[in-house]
């Protein structure tokens, strides 16, 4: 596999989906339930994770994976759940960016203590922590 | 980005139809396939032109993405199984989408793929899946 072919469609593509992802994000901050939106923002969070693991990208791979598993939580209650969220998926959104322009820069991944990574990992934790469980949701929404 | 492709071909090349909306993976799964001698009579961008492709070039196999624009990997199984009921598919999917698999599945894909590919394993389940249903 020629690795600098792959790096250069991965740095293209990759790109794009920011952009496009940026976009979105911007969308479902005037409408938290718009379903395009958030099925554009999980499909450009894939789409990166795909390519970064193919690459072996482990740090790209982890950040959109968890950005993409965010993005599934919101598809399934429906819309974004506090300012929060919001300002969680802005901040996965510049670490990408980040370590995509590492990957531009240097030809090599980010390193795993990537500190935009790390913070964004830690806010999401966070949040996730913060958050009733998915069942004590469900009952919530039900009441 | 639809791209029907004329190559002169053998009569025993297998004519496989890549169904993907990066064009990173659709080339990465050309690299596999072609090195196996297969044929990749097609790309196609989402599950909509994946239907119209395979329509147009009624493909040995197609290799189809889960999670593409406009029409769902998934969607566009339904849509091929009902105009080819024996129409070969291979679902590409990632770790954690094994439900989605199986609903793929019970729409009519033969088998599956998982993301980052493996050339050896990609080779060996599209051969079974030919072989199989030969």
């Amino acid at each position: 596999m020629d690795l600098n072919k792959y790096r250069i469609l991965f740095i293209e593509e990759a790109t794009e989906h920011l952009s496009e992802m940026s976009s979105a994000l911007l969308e479902l901050e005037k409408d938290s339930s718009s379903s395009e939106a958030i099925d554009q923002i999980f499909r450009m969070a894939h789409g990166i994770k795909g390519m970064a693991a193919s690459l072996e990208y482990g740090s790209i791979t982890e950040v959109s994976h968890c950005l993409e598993d965010r993005m599934s939580l919101i598809r399934d209650g429906g819309e974004l759940g506090s300012g929060e969220e919001v300002a969680l998926l802005f901040r996965g959104l510049e670490a990408l960016e980040a370590m995509i322009a590492v990957v531009r820069e240097t030809g090599k991944p980010p390193p795993p203590s990537f500190p935009a990574a790390v913070a964004f990992l830690e806010a999401n934790r966070a949040l996730a922590n913060a958050e009733p469980a998915p069942e004590a949701k469900k009952k919530a929404l039900i009441r | 980005m639809t791209r029907p492709i004329e190559l002169e071909r053998g009569n025993d090349m297998t004519r496989i139809l890549v169904a993907d909306d990066a064009s990173f993976m659709r080339q990465m799964i050309r690299e596999i396939v072609e090195a196996e001698g297969f044929e990749v009579c097609g790309e196609a961008s989402d599950g909509i032109e994946a239907v119209e492709l395979f329509k147009e070039l009624h493909p040995d196999i197609c290799t189809m993405d889960i999670v593409m624009p406009r029409r769902s990997g998934i969607d566009a199984v339904r849509a091929v199984v009902e105009l080819d009921p024996g129409a070969r598919i291979v679902m590409c999917s990632a770790l954690g989408q094994e439900a989605l698999v199986t609903e793929a599945m019970q729409a009519g894909a033969k088998d599956f793929i998982v993301k980052p590919f493996k050339p050896d394993s990609v080779i060996s389940t599209l051969k079974r899946v030919i072989e199989k249903e030969e």
